[in-house]
């Protein structure tokens, strides 16, 4: 009887410490991208080395958005010795944890990578006026708060553009006879709408008469989930289909390879993760937005509440010039369609093409 | 909108492929739950299969090998559930949320230790599982769409339906499995070791569980990503329950699953709101397994007022 309590006690308490272990494994996990130096000290601003912090609503590695930023960090940590470190969870409820903790450990820079840290900025900025914030990708207002935004809108109108110029090519093999061209965001946020509405008009500038399939997948790391939705706009007709998913879209990239159809990169250049498959990819100079906050503050030009635009003008949001698909598919790459984009492109940064913003989200 | 489009024959074969994981999970749990024991270790025991898969796969260019090193370790992570459960007596739950917790740590901690990236890795040196081609049904749409390029795992998977059914049903060991799952004292005084019956299901388990897991990373898309099973083991788990634990009818409540996801995702490209669509396969799961508990309550009902359990299961002790 008794060395059944024990076992019992040493049963309950495997259990447990498997369970603190796992949950301490599943949360935060703070990677130092620097050469590990203490960070304990709580020395605020004042020291040689400016310290910047990077939160992520995400993980690193989606060959995307949170790579791209991470690029940024990474060359101005070569250029200007700073020390980056970056924070990295796919759970919502370590966002603000984490942003906060970094606030509160005297770091000179936290930047909120993503849309994501809008509520949590706006909460929790005003009680640090010597910490210097910005944001990626969406607009708060404050004192120590610089914004960057992107333009996305202007680059997908590009995208949408080259699809529907590229779903008429009845020659190049993938290519079926219907005018259908596809689009696979993550969640259901404003900034993917924000896409889709460029997208659509884009396409509908060069065919009226296209239609363009839309869903949302509902998480960011859902491959398997993006994997089905472009298979299932497939067999509705699509040829092309777009990827806004970051993770998720790894799946949407992989379905184009199967099947022998085509996709569209978004955030980073993904034209090379399935040489042939990729039409182009909608680059959101992210690393450039990091980079630049990251200067302002080592070169002491840091200016609160700004907001910086990057868009197609200043080279902040392009496509890619698809070279790859162009070896890929030899002397059968339409070259109209690079002449095209030229084209449009110019029209936008001169303003003759006004390409919309989705209804209600701050342009 | 054209409903024909969306409820066309290539809707047979996307319901296969989509319902073909969550039937993997279901017989891993189904085969447990016949000896009494709930394994919600099973998304955690995809999870970490997927991943050896993955990593294996990558590093030798087998996927036989790639799908052995993933039954390896499910049957690993079924025996710590086991051993905790059966020897230690830790309630099978907490276990199981345990595993769950683990996979998605060691995973992610693994991806960058053995594979040098985070959050997703993808690369052309991982072999798949390879697709049954049949270069017959290649001119005629129909058999095209509908039963060329399936993936071996999603042939076997069904195969396997119908090899636990006998095996339940069919064999001595099936009745004495279940006599152990309805009544273990009664399974114990007819002569039948009741721990070592449920250390066998739990092996069966982990290696059907292992396979859930490779047919995700290698057979359904040649990648791994952080916490890619989604929830898609536990969706097996209630599969499970909708069949009572018969793996046909559990296979049934996976077409389910896989239909009406494949049909949402239709539906979302002619504009339906995104939110609704992907509430449907949550929406389809508590449906299941509302319906499921209220038939076994009565089931349960009328084998109490007709019989006493103890006589069946003697009945299945003397076989």
């Amino acid at each position: 009887m008794k060395k059944q309590t024990r076992k019992k006690w040493l049963a309950t308490f495997l259990a447990f410490s498997l369970l603190i272990g796992t949950t301490m494994g599943c949360s935060s996990k703070p990677s130092t991208a620097s050469s590990g130096t203490g960070q304990n000290s709580a020395a605020t601003g004042s020291g040689k080395k400016v310290r910047v912090a990077l939160c992520y609503s995400g993980v690193l590695g989606d060959k995307s958005f949170n790579d791209s930023a991470h690029a940024g960090a990474v060359k101005a940590e070569k250029d200007f010795g700073v020390e980056v470190k970056e924070l990295q969870s796919t759970q919502s409820s370590d966002w603000e944890s984490n942003f906060v903790s970094m606030a509160d450990a005297g770091y000179d820079l936290v930047i909120g990578v993503s849309s994501q840290f809008e509520d949590i900025m706006k909460k929790h900025c005003p009680q640090y006026p010597n910490v210097k914030f910005a944001i990626l990708d969406d607009q708060v207002s404050g004192k120590n708060i610089m914004s960057y935004k992107f333009a996305q809108n202007e680059g997908s109108f590009l995208a949408g553009a080259a699809a529907a110029m590229f779903t008429t090519k009845t020659d190049i093999k993938g290519i079926n006879s219907q005018k259908v061209i596809g689009w696979v965001g993550g969640m259901d946020v404003p900034v993917l709408h924000d896409f889709l509405v460029g997208y659509e008009q884009g396409a509908k500038y060069i065919a009226p008469d296209i239609k363009i399939l839309h869903a949302f997948a509902g998480s960011f790391s859902d491959p398997v989930k993006g994997k089905e939705l472009t298979n299932a706009q497939y067999d509705e007709g699509a040829d092309v289909v777009m990827n806004v998913a970051s993770g998720t879209g790894t799946g949407v990239l992989e379905a184009a390879k199967e099947r022998g159809a085509f996709a569209i990169g978004v955030d980073s250049n993904q034209d090379n993760i399935y040489p042939g498959s990729i039409l182009t990819s909608e680059v959101k100079h992210v690393d450039v937005g990091t980079y630049n906050v990251i200067k302002n503050v080592v070169k002491g030009t840091f200016k609160g509440d700004s907001v910086n635009m990057l868009d197609v003008n200043n080279g902040g949001i392009q496509l890619t010039d698809m070279s790859v698909i162009k070896k890929a598919l030899g002397d059968k790459f339409p070259s109209d369609i690079t002449t095209k984009i030229e084209d449009l492109t110019s029209q936008i940064k001169s303003g003759k093409i006004k390409v919309n913003h989705y209804q209600g989200f701050t342009g | 909108m054209n409903f024909g489009k969306i409820f066309d024959y290539t809707l047979i074969y996307s319901t296969i492929r989509y319902s073909t994981p969550i039937l993997f999970a279901a017989l891993a749990a189904t085969i447990t739950q016949q000896a009494d024991i709930l394994n919600i270790g099973t998304e955690g025991i995809m999870l970490i299969s997927a991943f050896v898969a993955v990593c294996v796969s990558y590093y030798s260019g087998s996927w036989l090998l790639a799908i052995l090193a993933a039954m390896v370790i499910g049957v690993l992570m079924a025996m710590i559930m086991a051993v905790a459960n059966l020897k230690c007596k830790a309630d099978i739950c907490a276990i199981g949320m345990a595993i769950n917790m683990f996979a998605l740590a060691v995973t992610k901690f693994g991806i960058k230790q053995f594979l040098g990236t985070t959050g997703t890795f993808t690369d052309p040196k991982i072999v798949g599982v390879p697709k049954i081609h049949i270069p017959a049904f290649d001119n005629i749409p129909f058999l095209n769409k509908t039963f060329n390029n399936w993936s071996f795992m999603e042939v076997f998977g069904i195969v396997l339906v119908f090899i636990l059914y006998h095996i339940l049903y069919r064999t001595v060991w099936g009745l004495r499995l279940r006599s152990v799952g309805r009544f273990p004292m009664a399974a114990e005084t007819a002569g039948i070791n009741v721990t070592k019956m449920k250390y066998e299901v739990m092996i069966i388990s982990g290696i059907i569980g292992g396979l859930a897991g490779a047919h995700l990373s290698l057979g359904y898309t040649q990648m791994f990503t952080e916490n890619m099973t989604n929830g898609r083991g536990f969706m097996g788990v209630a599969a499970m329950y909708f069949g009572g634990m018969n793996p046909v009818i559990a296979w049934i409540g996976c077409l389910l699953f896989g239909f009406t996801d494949t049909v949402g995702n239709r539906l979302q490209g002619y504009g339906w709101p995104s939110q609704f669509v992907l509430m449907l396969p949550y929406i389809i799961t508590i449906l299941v397994v509302s319906i499921s508990l209220w038939r076994h309550t009565a089931s349960e009902k009328k084998l109490k007022s007709s019989v006493i359990p103890a006589k069946k299961v003697k009945k299945g002790g003397i076989v």
